[in-house]
Parts: structure tokens; sequence; C-alpha cells
């Protein structure tokens, strides 16, 4: 079993655990946000939507984290205009996400020619950190957590009752693309190190997992990030130890952590209120 | 004329064609069909969690040396039981705790398949292969044909009932309940059969991108499953087409076949009288 | 003569709380039965569990044969592709085995159903495309080619335009004759008058039996409390107007 310490002390693991340690903090924050307004599938498909576009970055020039941020924003633009609601939306996102994956596989094998890319890219790298990814986490989790400080009540009413929250003249629409936009852009930051198939392991599995656990906002918000920095920490020693990606390890753990979690809160009895979480406002991103 | 005649059957020449093309057009022909009662009943994000979660199943099986298709099931009753345990805690919400779900399953199924010495082909569990269709799968798939075509033909009237109506079918004597449950055997049979030619990341598109391309221009749930059947096989035939010519994978090929056909139908003006608006149900005071 | 619908001390809810509890009454061969009540009331909830679609949490509950229902909202889709004939066909689902298909017969009974509630053009229609009235008489004629005696319809009246009521009102007229049970819920209690029984609930039954007799000014506002309107009382029958709240 290699030495727990080597993720200290070898370079390159050094800045996985920095990457990781930034996501777990972007992804705990906007889980709990993914979680409460139903953006499961938005998130998922955000990954899948920007593989296609990290494929051909490399090879026509230009950086993968704007290539993949483009991706991202295009997609969170085009959920938050379409205005769909149900069956309809869950059929069209779903198309997108195996267009995307498809899309990307072609590119990748035959186009671009990188078919190790497709491994990379779908579950995720240690090795091929950079500073590029490290700057883009970090920006991200500094939003999460600036948007939160700042719009959060705002999220949060539009989240109990969006009629009311327009009733007290909250701007719903552009805190809607607001949020929408936001975890585009994180999700996008996190396919390097978790992979564009995995980005929900830390988007929502923490913060599904701290809401079984906790019932009050600020204590949800703390067990997110903090289950999803342990899942994280875990995720890629196992992954450093059995020598994988990180992306399925980190997703293993964290559903390891859910399974605990609900057992922990059964015992301790369902009775945490639940918020009345409406979906959306039919922007069509729930099944 | 007879150069046009050779390069149309130039890629089902060989005997490794002509499995693909066979391969490809039974499973459109059922996916395309079945496809427009998973759209009807919204069955589409489950469908999606499903063909998503059943990785390891897959991975398994290729490892163990167990055909896939028994992994395939193996897998799809391994993820409809994580994602109905997942979702029995209200509080987390069904879509969130479906996404816990598949995405555990998606690890598990990546660290089986990354981790081992001999990995098995990754790709082409993710992605499919219909240049690989042997005779067993062609087998599977004509039996699923057949099976799930009685079936179809059989619930026919039930399925239409409680898709129009559910109170109105259950004073008919067709629980709800008992109809998707069908529905959704079927569905599990249909996904671990065309997961070997698509792949499970891809084979969502068989089932939902055919009704979605014909939803708005049939009249009759009969026409909607007929058209659908056609839509996905031409739109197969095409993929299959474009890979050989291209020289672009097969099994993507085919995936962004349909997924274009079904952008073009659902865009292509309706003729005659509109689809009327879709109403939203007038909420019944007490 | 025994009765086509009973229920003894039956309660229904939901979650396992009721919504309706000691709901006790018989509806006989050739009986119509207004169900008045509050929104809320209990209504629907007694419907369901006279279906089968709910279990009753307590009582007893017997219906002869499988009753036609229909429900009280608009809960069809209207995208869904069929015409008028294929929505009044699917009423021989109840007769004939499932797993065939519909035989002549039946869209021949299908076709007379549409005549008799005045559809004959509208046959072939997309049902989705039609009024809500001609909707409504779509449903009813479904429920005649079920050929079911009870009949149990939540509010058919309510939204329907004045030409589609009264074909409708002169639809159960008939039916009345068939040696049908015909319950209705309904907010008109003048019509209700008009019934052989009045069945009042509020959370609770209030009152069963002849309208004549049961429809007193006490039972009225003990039925719908502050949501009446009692417009004369002066020795004859109590003229009372119920209000109804419309959700927008």
């Amino acid at each position: 079993m290699p030495s727990p310490l080597d993720l200290l002390t070898l370079p390159f693991m050094r800045t996985a655990l920095v990457e990781l340690a930034l996501l777990a903090v972007a992804g705990g924050v906007l889980g709990v946000w993914i979680v409460l307004r139903r953006l499961a599938f938005f998130t998922h498909a955000v990954g899948s939507v920007a593989f296609p576009a990290l494929v051909v970055s490399g090879p026509i020039g230009v950086s993968s984290q704007l290539a993949g941020l483009a991706a991202g924003l295009g997609y969170a633009a085009g959920v938050g205009s379409a205005g769909r609601t149900g069956r309809d939306a869950s059929a069209a996102t779903g198309l997108l996400l195996v267009a995307s994956l498809a899309l990307g596989v072609v590119l990748a094998s035959d186009v671009v020619r990188a078919p190790a890319a497709v491994d990379l890219l779908l579950f995720g790298t240690l090795l091929g950190l950079d500073g590029a990814d490290i700057a883009s986490s970090a920006v991200a989790a500094a939003l999460a957590l600036a948007a939160t400080l700042l719009v959060g009540r705002a999220w949060l009413a539009v989240a109990f009752d969006a009629a009311g929250a327009r009733a007290l003249r909250l701007p719903v629409q552009r805190l809607d693309a607001a949020l929408l936009a936001l975890v585009a852009a994180a999700a996008v930051a996190a396919v390097p190190a978790v992979g564009a198939l995995l980005v929900t392991s830390l988007f929502i599995v923490p913060a599904a997992a701290a809401r079984l656990i906790t019932g009050s906002v600020g204590a949800l918000f703390a067990a997110s990030v903090g289950l999803a920095a342990l899942q994280s920490l875990v995720g890629l020693y196992v992954a450093y130890a059995v020598d994988i990606s990180p992306g399925p390890a980190i997703a293993v753990v964290g559903a390891s952590l859910y399974a605990c979690a609900a057992l922990a809160g059964r015992s301790r009895g369902a009775a945490a209120q639940a918020p009345v979480t409406p979906v959306l406002d039919a922007r069509g991103v729930a099944p | 004329m007879p150069e046009l005649v050779d390069s149309l059957l130039e890629p089902f020449r060989s005997g490794i064609g002509q499995r693909a093309l066979l391969e490809v057009v039974l499973v459109a022909a059922i996916g395309g069909a079945l496809g427009f009662w998973v759209l009807t009943f919204g069955l589409a994000y489950g469908a999606e969690s499903l063909a998503h979660g059943l990785l390891p199943g897959l991975v398994a099986a290729a490892l163990v040396g167990v055909p896939l298709l028994l992994g395939g099931l193996a897998g799809i009753a391994a993820a409809a039981l994580l994602v109905g345990l997942a979702g029995r805690d209200e509080r987390v919400g069904t879509d969130a705790a479906t996404a816990v779900a598949v995405t555990g399953l998606l690890g598990l199924g990546g660290v089986l398949a990354l981790a081992p010495d001999v990995p098995p082909r990754l790709g082409e569990l993710l992605f499919g292969d219909p240049l690989a269709a042997r005779a067993p799968d062609l087998v599977a798939a004509a039996g699923l044909v057949v099976l799930a075509g009685l079936a179809l033909a059989a619930l026919h009237r039930p399925l239409a009932a409680v898709a129009f109506d559910r109170d109105g079918a259950r004073s008919l004597g067709l629980g709800a309940g008992r109809v998707t449950i069908a529905l959704l055997g079927l569905l599990a049979a249909t996904l671990a059969v065309a997961v070997q030619g698509l792949g499970n990341l891809l084979v969502l598109a068989v089932l939902v991108a055919p009704p979605v391309a014909v939803r708005r221009h049939a009249s009759t749930p009969a026409r909607a499953m007929l058209g659908g059947a056609v839509v996905a096989i031409a739109a197969g035939v095409v993929g299959l087409y474009a890979s050989h010519h291209l020289e672009i994978a097969t099994g993507a090929s085919v995936a962004l076949a349909l997924c274009l056909a079904a952008a073009l139908g659902a865009g292509f003006p309706v003729r005659g009288p509109r689809a009327p608006a879709r109403g939203r149900l007038r909420r019944a005071p007490g | 003569m025994s009765a086509l619908v009973e229920a003894g001390g039956l309660a229904a809810g939901y979650g396992g709380r009721p919504a309706v509890h000691g709901v006790t009454f018989a509806a006989e061969a050739g009986h119509t039965v207004a169900v008045l009540g509050p929104n809320g009331g209990g209504k629907t909830t007694l419907f369901r569990a006279l279906v089968g679609d709910l279990v009753p949490l307590a009582g007893s509950v017997r219906v002869t044969g499988r009753p036609a229902y229909l429900a009280q909202t608009e809960r069809t889709r209207l995208d869904f592709p069929v015409s008028a004939l294929d929505v009044a066909t699917m009423g021989a689902l109840a007769r004939s085995p499932w797993w065939l298909p519909a035989r002549r017969a039946d869209r021949r009974a299908a076709a007379e159903a549409l005549e008799r509630v005045g559809l004959e053009v509208e046959t072939h229609a997309r049902f989705g495309a039609l009024s809500g009235g001609q909707r409504q008489r779509v449903l009813l004629a479904r429920a005649l080619v079920q050929e079911a005696r009870v009949m149990i319809l939540d509010e058919p009246f309510g939204g329907v335009d004045p030409a589609s009521g009264e074909r409708m009102d002169a639809i159960l007229g008939e039916l009345r004759g068939e040696r049908r049970a015909i319950v209705v819920a309904t907010h008109d209690v003048a019509a209700a008058r008009t019934f052989d029984r009045v069945l009042c609930l509020n959370g609770r039954q209030v009152a069963f039996g002849e309208p004549g007799t049961t429809l007193s000014r006490a039972v009225l506002e003990a039925t719908y409390g502050s949501e009446i309107v009692v417009l004369e009382e002066d020795g004859g029958p109590v003229r009372a107007v119920a209000v109804q709240h419309h959700e927008h």
C-alpha cells in the first residue's frame, strides 16, 4: 500500500490535492443549490456537453478552460431561454447528452486522433492537471462562496416559493440565470479532475448526503463541503493506490458516504423539515 | 448505375457488415416503436438512468467472461434497486437521489474497468460497436423483436387507455401500476439487448430520438410506433453508411444519425391542424 | 331490490388520514344520487373509493360490476393522439379481453354512443382539439360503451357550455330509465332537488335521503358552512346557492 504521505510529497499529487480541495468547496456549496432547485439532470448534462469542446480545444489551439466554459455557458443559456417543461425537456436533455458524448468520441477517435483522451476526459486524470485547472477551480470556488453570501437569501426565497418571490419584486429570471451559469462554469472546471461523466459526484452526492443528516441551511452548507472534502481526500488516495482515474474512486467513495448518511439519518428519524422545492420555474431542467 | 448500386451495397458485402446491418435494423425497429410509450409515460429520465447505471454489470460480465446480455440485465436490476432505495427519503428529491445512485454505479463501473491489469474494452461498453455483433447477439435481438413486438401488440389498448386517462383506465379494470411495470420490463429487455450495439451511454438515442422525430406528425399511437420504427431504421442505416465512408466510430455514428433525425423531425413544420398547446392540468377545486 | 352501490361506515383518505368518514348510503337501480358538499369536502375521495382507486380506511363499499367513472378535472392528456371515436371505443375494454384489438362491434357501439351524445360530426376529430363540453360528452360516450350499470360522475357540468350541459342532462335522464344507478357530484343545490336521493358530505356524512326531506336549512349549513347563501325561506323548500371557488 502506498503511503498516504505521498499525497503531500509528490508534486503531481499536491496539485491534484489542491484542485480537489477547491472543487470540494465549489461542489459542496453549489451542490446545496443544485439539490434544492432540482438541477441534477442539468448538472450531469453540462459535463457531457463540455466533453466534445474539450476534445477539440487542444488541436484547434484554444485553451481547454475557455472551450469548456463556452460550451457549458452556451448550454445554460439555451436551457434558460427554452422554458419547456416535463417530458419534452427530459427527452431533449437526454438526446443532447447522447449527441454530445457521441460527437466527442467521434472527434477524439477519428478526427483529432487522440483516442486516449476519451477515458481521461470522461473519468478524470491525476497527472494531467495544471495551473490553469487550479486557477479555474479557484475562481469557481470563490464565485460559489461569494454568490451564496450575496444572493443566497434571494435564491432561498425563490426555492421556497417562486411566485411569492416575484411578488417581493425579486428578479427571479436573472437570479435563475445566474445560478445556471455558475453551476455550468463550476461543473466544467471539475471535468479535468473527475471527468465529464462524474461531475455529479462532487456536485450532488455530498449535498444530498448532507441533506440527510442536517436540517438547517447553515449546517447544510458546512456538512456538504465537509463531506465533499472527505470524499475527495479518500477518493484521491484510493485512485492513487489502485492506479486509476480519480473520478470513479471519488464517485464510489461518495456513494458510500451517502449510504452511511442514509442509515444514520434514518436512525435519527426523518423529522427534519424539508423546504418546499419547486422545479426551476418551467425551465425544464428536472425530469 | 451499377457503380451506384455497388457503392450502396459495399458496406454490407462482408459478413461483419451484414451482421451490423441486421443488428441495427432489429434494435432500431423495437426501440423506435417502444420509444413512443417510453416518451409518453415520461420514462426518458428513468431510461437514461438505467442505461448509465447498468455499466458495472456490463464490465463485470466482460471481466468474468459471461455474455454481456446477462451482465446488462443484472446491471439494470441493480440500478433499478439502488435508484429505488436512494429515492426513499423524500428530503433529497427523486432526481437528486437518482443522480446519486447513477453516479455511484458509473463510478463503480469505471473502477472495475480501469483497475484490472487486463482491462475490458471499456470504449465498446460505453459507446457500442455494431461491427462486433456475432450470431448470439443477433439471435437475442431477433428474439427481443418477436417477444417485445407481441407484448406491445397485446398491451396496446391498455397502454393507450392508461396514458390517456389513468383514472378512467382504473374504472375500466386496468391498473396503471401493472401496465407501467409491464412497460418497464419491456424497457429493461430492450436496453439490455441494445447496449451491445450502441453502448450504455448512447443507447438512449434509439428509444427517445424516434418518438421525438415523429410525435408531431403522427395522429395515432400505432402510427407513431410504426413511424418511429421506420425513422429509427433509416437513421441506423444512414449511421452505418456514414461510419463506413467517413471512417468514424460506428455506434457513435448511428447515435448521431438518430439525434439528427429527432432534431429534423421536431423542427419540421407540421402539416394539417396544429397539435394543441400542451394544456396544463386545470387544478381541481377540492 | 338490492342496491347497485352500497357503502357502510365508509372512511377513505390519503396517507392513512381520512378525508371523509362515516359514509353510509345505497343507490338503487334506476336511482340518481346527487352528492353535495364544499370543495375539499370529500366528494372526489368518496368517488375514488367507489371506483376502487382507494382502499377504504374503515367500513365497507360494494359496487355491482365495474362502474363508469368520469373524473372531475380534465385529467386526460390533451396531446395524446386519439380521436373521439378512439376514446369512446376504450369503453369496450371493460367488456372484452384487453389483449385483443378492438372488435368491429365495439367500434360501432362507440360510434352510436357518440351519436347519442350529439357528436356524430366530431367522431374522427382529435380529442384534444375539442371544446371542454365536447370532451366531457366524449367521456360520457365512453361510459355508455362501457355498459356499466353504475355511473359515477364527478362534477360533470363544471365549466361546460350550456348546449353540452343540456345534452348531458337529457342523456342522464335517459340513463335513469335504463335501470342504472347514477351518482353525480354537483354544486347545484336546486338541481339536486330533482334527483332521487341526495348525499351531503363535509369531511363526514351530514345527511342522506330524499331531497325534499333532507335538504333543510340546517343540513345545508352543516354541509357548506359559510359557503352557502340562503335566498329565501318562507315555509317552502329552502332555496340556497353554494359558493363555488374557481382556482386560476
